[in-house]
């Protein structure tokens, strides 16, 4: 059977693509709300692999900050203007 | 046209980095694998946490992030509280003026959103309040510290104002003057904790340093590193309070400013005009 | 030319952060509207964040046994204890310095979301390009 170090790094790298994916879908989205929730999960993403690098300190700092308050003040920006990107080059 | 240009693009990137995975695996560069050991200075920091048969260099905390945090490296995280007090200050000279008003209303019930989410949230921020001090007290003892706890606590006052209405936040006095009270009084007591153990030096007639924690090899004198038989680590609990107390406040200034609805900031700031024409 | 796994699964995580880095730092220059850059400058400093934490990891003492986070769970330790905790546990020096990034990069955050909202009360448009034409 596969060690255990095995499985933890194949989670590792399995968290690694997935964070890639979602940070490519919400650089290329026009619709601004869409892109705050690619970020978000980028952001889960990152927090579990914060867990798996044996960092507990920093998992309790980055779940309210960047999964609770970085979306919440960004998609209030949003309400204030506008929602939908604009013609980019 | 759009929706397959994407996609294969992804899954180009996708490719290149598993080629450069590959590529490393089979030999391309010395070594990757982490190192079997940790670095010298790593090792002092771990061995000196917690040992009593060094009580010239230990700080009595069985949490190594925390003792760095704020005894081995005290003035990084002064000047770090330094900006973040800065960023606060430079948003509300910004928004100087825009407010909201307390409306006299006699159908509160009424604002806000439907009466389920009501009861929810009324259960959930007493559980978040609970959680978060929780958080940050324990911090000298398991992960956490003050800043952990003060970013979890102001999630409750944004569930306060997104749920029921800013008009009942701003009624309940959860208003910007009270919020800026206790952000001062939280970044006080952080300046009085650094500079406890020398004004106590200074009353006995023995020197002493500023963000000092234990007795020292030329400063014998510190604050208790336990209450009645449980560990409280000298300076760190009372630094860990303080600092929940400042970024709590801190945050929810930031929500205050925020919610302010634009017809009533576009009032304010035509109607400032028109007086000094 | 023999694969080892381990190494194999470990760098494809380094890669995915560095290329991470790549795309916010190119959304930052690309883009026109202003809350995009603000989305992309988060995720350029969390992952730059992620970087130093790796940094700071341990290699396995065994392949059945875990590195251990560094904090004691005996709160009266013996000297061997001591010893036998800095075989096992992760370096902390870096995640103290990341805990002090990550607040300082939220203010910058919060003040750049003040000042775009101030923005577009004074010219009407999030768009660069337009500003730059408008001129005062």
């Amino acid at each position: 059977m596969i060690s255990q170090e095995t499985l933890i790094y194949a989670v590792m790298g399995l968290l690694g693509i997935i964070s890639l994916v979602a940070v490519y879908m919400a650089i290329t989205e026009k619709d601004l709300v869409k892109a705050v929730l690619y970020s978000a999960i980028q952001s889960t993403a990152y927090a579990f692999l914060f867990y798996l690098l044996m960092a507990p300190d920093i998992v309790l700092v980055y779940v309210p900050v960047a999964v609770g308050l970085y979306p919440a003040v960004i998609l209030f920006l949003i309400k204030k203007s506008e929602r939908f990107e604009g013609e980019s080059t | 046209m759009k929706g397959w240009m994407r996609a294969v693009s992804l899954l180009s990137i996708i490719a290149v980095t598993v080629a450069l995975a590959l590529g490393t695996a089979s030999g391309g560069l010395g070594y990757v694998l982490p190192f079997p050991g940790v670095r010298d200075l790593a090792y002092w920091f771990l061995f000196t946490a917690l040992n009593p048969s060094t009580p010239l260099f230990t700080v009595m905390s069985p949490e190594a992030v925390t003792s760095i945090v704020w005894d081995y490296r005290g003035l990084d995280t002064l000047f770090e509280t330094t900006v973040f007090f800065l960023a606060i200050i430079g948003s509300m000279a910004l928004m100087r003026g825009i407010e909201v008003v307390k409306k006299v209303e006699e159908r509160t019930y009424q604002i806000g959103m439907s009466p389920i989410v009501k009861t929810v949230t009324r259960i959930s921020v007493a559980a978040i309040l609970a959680v978060a001090a929780s958080i940050a007290l324990h911090g000298h003892l398991t992960p956490g510290g003050g800043f952990q706890g003060g970013a979890a606590a102001a999630v409750a006052p944004l569930l306060l104002i997104v749920v029921f209405s800013v008009y009942f936040a701003v009624g309940s006095h959860i208003n910007k003057k009270n919020m800026l009270t206790i952000r001062t009084i939280g970044l006080l007591g952080v300046g009085l904790t650094a500079f406890a153990v020398l004004i106590i030096g200074v009353i006995h007639g023995v020197g002493a340093y500023v963000f000092q924690n234990q007795p020292k090899a030329t400063a014998p004198i510190g604050l208790p590193a336990d209450l009645f038989g449980s560990l409280t680590s000298g300076t760190l609990i009372l630094f860990n309070f303080f600092e929940f107390l400042a970024v709590a406040a801190g945050f929810t200034i930031v929500f205050l400013l925020l919610s302010v609805p634009e017809r009533r900031v576009m009032e304010i700031l035509e109607g400032g005009e028109k007086d000094e024409h | 030319m023999s694969i080892d796994v381990n190494v194999f699964l470990f760098s494809l995580m380094i890669y995915t952060i560095i290329m991470n880095i790549g795309i916010s730092l190119y959304a930052i220059f690309q883009r026109p509207n202003i809350i995009k850059k603000i989305i992309a400058l988060t995720i350029l400093g969390d992952s730059a964040n992620v970087l130093a934490i790796i940094v700071g990891y341990r290699a396995w003492p065994s392949p059945n046994r875990a590195p251990i986070p560094p904090v004691l769970t005996n709160l009266h330790p013996t000297g061997e204890d001591i010893q036998m905790f800095t075989q096992v546990a992760v370096d902390p020096l870096p995640q103290a310095l990341v805990l002090t990034a990550v607040v300082i990069g939220l203010a910058v955050t919060v003040f750049l979301v003040f000042l775009a909202l101030q923005l577009y009360r004074l010219y009407g448009t999030l768009d660069v390009r337009k500003i730059t034409k408008l001129r005062g």
